[in-house]
């Protein structure tokens, strides 16, 4: 889901990075709102997203290649507000450490996983419709489905992205039918990391409950 | 792959010694004008720019090979896809393969751009430490917020992935298959296990930091002013990066 340097055009590049820096204003925004102390947060929010970090490296066999985990799903869940700029973060590591991304694509990455990532953020705040009987299933439920939207969402994002705005020459019937491919590719990993999210929820409900309530 | 990302650059040569404001905007500048060259003319030029900032930095070629290989897969991708199937007029005909020349045109001018931006970025963050360059970002408009948390992030990537790393260990040697999807409750468990912990250890990091005068005030970057040569240096680039985004304009 990652677009690299050098594939999209400079104005793509420059919407991307016009949009992610909308919705990082109004990210900052809403978590100075929040807080008395924003930069309170700022160690625990830091902390979680080297985490996410760390886990977005772990591979899972899907035959015949394999996948990695995205985690935007998990962190909208987790961080709330925070989720954007940790996701901005997160990519620009990425592309300096690993080249995963891009650094002129940094913009058009972190709104093809950031925002996803905020919408699964308000899907998760849906539990608090749940009754304490069925709370459990409910937070589970939600956090499978928070973590697959995110990541068709962006799936759906990088692939319209990506097969629009580089060959120019690509017939409707060959983009189209590329789009779907990639879309189906990503429907593993989707529901790998909808399982992976929906355990990982059920795992803090049970231990630490208030890290799934709390918006630092 | 952490220990991959991470090198001690040479410290000595003048794209190290750059004052730092100059050269991320210097080097900026040149990455994003090498993203918007579409004309096959200017490629050379750009890959010979990139060539020369790398041979400036003295880092070593192995470096920039290693940098290049997981990107480069997805360029392989496109090696496959773009000269076969995309554009009308067939090159080259191998059977009932045929080379078309748009498509090869657009896969050459992408894998340009893709290694001048990769080659250029590793020299500005290769020669540049992560604290300096944050510093260097804020002072440029990075918001406080932004830039703390990429510093706090940076610094506990490194213990996490040792923390992952044994977790992962003593998963293993309790007989845990983590090579296989049916792993997904176990990983699932240790990443919940780290983010715990990590929120424990964010609580006393603030409580320390908090005592330490945290965010009463800003620190101050040491700044030394730019010399005659830091500014001949963001002049150039700046000039070559205008004349590569003015090219089009300018030939017609």
């Amino acid at each position: 889901m990652h677009v690299p340097d050098g594939i999209v055009p400079v104005s793509v590049a420059a919407g991307g990075f016009a949009a992610a820096g909308g919705v990082t204003w109004l990210s900052l925004r809403k978590i100075e709102r929040a807080h008395t102390v924003p930069r309170n947060g700022v160690p625990k929010a830091s902390l979680l997203t080297a985490v996410f970090f760390m886990a977005s490296l772990i591979h899972f066999p899907v035959p015949p290649t394999s996948v990695h985990l995205v985690l935007s799903g998990l962190m909208g869940v987790v961080l709330g507000w925070y989720a954007f700029p940790a996701i901005l973060v997160g990519l620009f590591l990425q592309a300096v450490m690993f080249q995963h991304g891009g650094l002129t694509t940094l913009g058009v990455n972190a709104c093809i996983i950031g925002i996803p990532a905020l919408l699964a953020h308000r899907v998760f705040t849906l539990r608090t419709r749940f009754g304490a009987r069925r709370r459990a299933a409910g937070t589970a439920a939600l956090g499978f489905v928070a973590a697959f939207v995110a990541v068709a969402l962006g799936a759906a994002a990088a692939s319209l992205l990506i097969v629009t705005t580089v060959p120019a020459h690509l017939d409707a019937v060959v983009e189209r039918t590329a789009v779907t491919a990639l879309l189906f590719a990503h429907v593993p990993l989707g529901v790998i990391e909808g399982m992976f999210t929906a355990i990982v929820v059920l795992f803090l409900l049970r231990v630490q409950p208030g890290l799934l309530e709390e918006r630092f | 792959m952490l220990a991959r990302a991470t090198l001690a650059a040479p410290t000595a040569t003048s794209l190290a010694r750059w004052e730092v404001r100059l050269k991320l905007i210097g080097l900026l500048c040149l990455v994003f004008a090498f993203a918007g060259v579409n004309d096959v003319r200017l490629l050379p030029v750009m890959l010979a720019t990139a060539f020369v900032v790398y041979r400036l930095s003295s880092l070593p070629f192995r470096y920039l090979i290693s940098r290049l290989k997981v990107p480069g897969i997805f360029l392989v991708a496109l090696a496959v896809v773009l000269p076969l199937f995309s554009g009308e007029t067939v090159i080259a005909q191998f059977g009932p393969v045929a080379l078309r020349l748009e498509g090869t045109v657009s896969f050459v001018s992408i894998a340009a751009r893709f290694v001048s931006i990769i080659t250029v970025a590793t020299v500005l963050f290769a020669t540049t430490p992560m604290p300096t360059l944050v510093r260097a970002m804020n002072s440029l408009g990075l918001p406080p917020l932004l830039g703390d948390m990429l510093l706090f992030t940076y610094r506990y990537i490194f213990q996490l992935a040792e923390d992952l790393s044994r977790a992962r260990t003593a998963a293993r040697l309790r007989g845990a298959d983590l090579g296989s999807v049916r792993s997904v409750k176990t990983t699932a468990y240790i990443i919940g296990s780290l983010l715990i912990r990590s929120n424990w250890q964010a609580e006393r990091v603030l409580a320390a930091m908090t005592l330490r005068g945290y965010g009463a005030s800003r620190a101050r970057s040491p700044r030394h002013a730019p010399q005659a040569w830091d500014v001949a240096g963001l002049v150039a680039c700046v000039a070559l990066a205008a004349v590569l985004a003015l090219f089009p304009v300018l030939v017609l």
